[in-house]
């Protein structure tokens, strides 16, 4: 994997840039949606539309209950025909947007009936066209249309194969296969397009075939299948045969939004020039270590692959996307 | 109900749990008086936390408790600690030197770095004190705090090396001003990695472009001044752990640390500024806490463990001799309340009530800490204090409450009288002692709220009656009273 570029900057009160980005979606043209969980700043709570080569296209939906707005929004999605669906856990609703934002609908009630849901964490379309809702706190995936009527269902909570603990993300590789964070087992675990299980792979650790709380998983078209390893603050790549590919550490760079703030701040730039991002540090604590140097992953959350096969890493706490592309054989 | 025959007495174990803790249920406190004393004593100061939150839990549902970047997120965090640990001597301990080693976020900007200060506060603060005041000088929100990253060989500034001897370790009238500037030389050259962008981006509080960097502490041997400095009486080529070594050697430097336990932990004491005139209030308990100093190696677990053993804080003078802090009452209520048992938004509310009544966690007034005592209580604190507590006690959704009510209502029996319900709620209330006239009080607000014969009243009608007790205990002079 080759790292491309660094696109964001850190915007707390909205406007250009990102602040506490959890998820994204790219739209079948390349923009890439973001959502932005910004509990202690209110204003900062949205969805940012931008591209991987730095352009800004605005942002929708703010912090409230009524209609197209989050208080907890997790996971966000584009539909076949483009409209954008928003998973909230707090709400325990999904919203329904246009390709640009507009407010369409929403549906969803709490609770562990067939249908009902309890902290919707992932969201992701079969190439059906039915929505996959991970259903993370009744510990299940739940298929349903995209007017939210329920199909099917599968899964409950434990650390048996086809049990979950406290799942996150989710993705779906060429086949329908449908690929699980299952984020309190230390796993992912692999299952067919009716969920019946496949396989599973990892175990608690940081080793190259362990994860610490893998937050979200995305499989590209040569069955690719990149980890979101989020307290072991890392991506992990493996082939469709979980053959270990590499980890990635992050090495972000000043995106042009933020070389534009430095250049607007000549005691920032000057004090920058004399900065070395890679210190020494003095802890082996991953989250720790990403808290030091500027340049790592601070709790990578999501992934996602663009329609150019492009890796785009949600860097929530550094509030910023880098990019990366496969080397080309 | 287990009966389990009591070795101590409840009020004094009620006094320990108070004071080395933030009070406790009926359960803690019938757990504690089957134990000796001084068993209990060394159960609560050795015990260890294995119920705190975990983090990724934390992290995933609160994710500004992950770069803890704001005051109210880092806040909360630590409030979650405090709620949630089996091991509360320690965060009280956290809090202790929080007070005396105040530092604050109002300058520093960024929480994640108070938020480590306190994790070294939990790590350090019961151990030997020179490694406390070690890990404190080279902990980079005290550095940045107290200026010393622009301490430098040729030119220092002397703001840590005085607050180090006037604030955190001998006090005022035990040392020369030339001893303040041979300090400020030893500790030249202790600093923060990149030193200028961290202390620029904290001056120009900004997060951008791509949030805050934790610091970390840097010794720049280029910068420290390697020469010869004579400090309280002893000359040699210091560094700031010889000085440290030094200060930890004076007499005065254990009486200024066990009068400040003593003021946190048995009775109000004088302001700071006012010690150096004033003899302690209790000498007999500061010479039990320096002779444990010297005779332990300076150890701050020997010290308060003397403490709590010592007739000083057993006695019935020191029981309800302090005012409650903003923290102790918030923390203490909502232990009682239980439910936390997955991360919610209450310690957010928690925080912010503890600032609006007086004590913002993490910013501290001033380098002397909070002044505590009486400085706590104003109309409009007392306000706030009222209406949080009594908001929670109120609650008979949240399950320690609802296990609160069941066991008055079986400890008072279905015919109780007014009295005895009173009773009961003061009783299973941590042993709440109150004055007769606050009981008649509560006793006669009890009669005039029931509206019917105990016998014909309903379960509801009763869980209502006896929260409405709890709420009005609550709002008495003794609850604010630790």
């Amino acid at each position: 994997m080759n790292y491309i570029d660094t696109v964001g900057f850190g915007a707390d009160i909205g406007g250009r840039g990102f602040h506490l980005p959890v998820d994204i979606s790219v739209r079948s043209d390349g923009r890439v949606f973001v959502i932005n969980r910004s509990p202690m700043h209110r204003r900062g709570i949205r969805i940012g539309i931008c591209d991987v080569t730095h352009g800004w296209y605005g942002e929708f939906g703010s912090d409230g209950a009524g209609d197209g707005q989050f208080t907890g929004p997790t996971a966000i999605t584009h539909g076949p025909d483009d409209r954008v669906y928003v998973a909230d856990e707090e709400l325990n609703r999904i919203t329904v947007y246009s390709p640009d934002g507009e407010f369409e609908s929403k549906w969803g009630e709490v609770g562990s009936a067939p249908g009902q849901i309890d902290g919707p964490s992932a969201l992701k379309f079969t190439p059906e066209g039915d929505l996959l809702v991970v259903d993370h706190r009744n510990n299940r995936i739940q298929k349903m249309s995209p007017e939210g009527k329920y199909i099917s269902s599968w899964g409950t909570g434990g650390s048996g194969e086809g049990e979950f603990n406290l799942p996150w993300g989710l993705d779906l590789d060429s086949a329908g296969n449908v690929y699980v964070a299952d984020w309190r087992n230390d796993r992912i675990q692999r299952f067919s397009p009716d969920g019946e299980f496949i396989d599973m792979f990892g175990a608690h650790g940081d080793g190259e075939d362990q994860f610490n709380r893998p937050s979200d998983v995305a499989v590209d078209d040569g069955g690719f299948i990149h980890v979101a390893d989020w307290v072991n603050q890392r991506v992990q790549v493996f082939d469709a045969e979980w053959h270990f590919q590499v980890s990635l550490r992050g090495q972000a760079t000043v995106s042009p939004w933020a070389q534009e703030y430095l250049e607007a701040n000549a005691d920032e730039l000057d004090a920058r020039s004399r900065f070395n991002p890679y210190i020494e540090v003095d802890t082996d604590v991953p989250h720790e270590v990403s808290a030091r140097v500027e340049a790592y992953f601070w709790d990578p959350i999501a992934v996602e692959i663009d329609p150019d096969g492009r890796l785009i890493v949600a860097d929530s706490l550094r509030h910023r996307l880098q990019i990366y592309q496969r080397a080309r054989k | 109900m287990t009966t389990v025959r009591a070795r101590t007495d409840y009020p004094l174990v009620a006094h320990l749990l108070r004071r080395a803790g933030f009070g406790g249920t009926s359960d803690d406190l019938r757990d504690l008086a089957s134990l000796d004393y001084e068993t209990a004593v060394d159960g609560l100061i050795d015990a260890v936390d294995t119920t705190s939150l975990p983090d990724d839990l934390i992290r995933r549902y609160h994710i500004d408790q992950s770069d803890l970047r704001t005051r109210p997120s880092a806040g909360s965090y630590w409030v979650g600690r405090m709620v949630t640990t089996d091991a509360p001597f320690i965060e009280k301990v956290a809090l202790f030197w929080h007070r005396v080693f105040a530092t604050a976020q109002t300058k520093l900007i960024q929480g994640k770095v108070m938020s480590t200060q306190i994790e070294m506060f939990r790590e350090y603060g019961l151990g030997s004190f020179r490694d406390i005041l070690v890990q404190l000088s080279k902990n980079p929100a005290m550095i940045l705090f107290l200026d010393n990253q622009d301490n430098h060989r040729d030119a220092i500034n002397e703001n840590y090396g005085r607050e180090i001897l006037e604030l955190f370790s001998m006090g005022v009238g035990n040392y020369t001003e030339e001893d303040v500037k041979e300090c400020a030389r030893a500790f030249t050259g202790w600093t923060v990695a990149n030193t200028d962008y961290m202390a620029l981006k904290m001056r120009n509080n900004t997060m951008r472009p791509y949030g805050y960097i934790a610091w970390q502490f840097k010794y720049d041997e280029s910068d420290h001044d390697d020469g010869e400095k004579t400090f309280l009486g002893k000359t040699g080529n210091f560094n700031g752990e010889d000085v440290i070594d030094i200060i930890c050697e004076q007499p005065a430097t254990a009486a200024f640390v066990a009068r400040h336990m003593y003021h946190y932990f048995v009775a109000d004491e004088l302001p700071v500024p006012q010690w150096p005139h004033f003899p302690p209030k209790d000498p007999e308990a500061i010479r039990v806490m320096t002779d444990a100093y010297f005779e332990s190696g300076y150890s701050i677990k020997a010290m308060l463990r003397a403490l709590f053993l010592s007739d000083s804080f057993k006695s019935e003078a020191a029981r309800y001799a302090r005012i409650k802090s903003p923290m102790e009452l918030v923390v203490g209520t909502i232990r009682l309340a239980g439910g936390y048992q997955r991360p919610g938004t209450d310690v957010y509310q928690a925080t912010a009530a503890s600032g609006f009544m007086g004590q913002d966690l993490l910013a501290p007034p001033s380098v002397e800490g909070w002044m505590g005592g009486s400085d706590w209580i104003s109309t409009g604190t007392m306000v706030q204090r009222v209406n949080f507590a009594s908001g929670i006690v109120g609650d008979i959704g949240r399950p320690g409450i609802r296990k609160l009510v069941d066991e008055i209502k079986a400890s008072a029996g279905r015919d109780a009288t007014a009295e005895a319900l009173v009773d009961s709620c003061l009783e299973l209330l941590g042993r709440l002692d109150v004055s007769d006239d606050t009981r008649s009080g509560l006793v006669n607000f009890a009669t005039d709220a029931e509206s019917s014969e105990p016998a014909s009243r309903s379960e509801s009608d009763q869980d209502h009656l006896i929260t409405s007790i709890l709420q009005l205990i609550v709002a008495t002079r003794e609850f604010q009273l630790v």
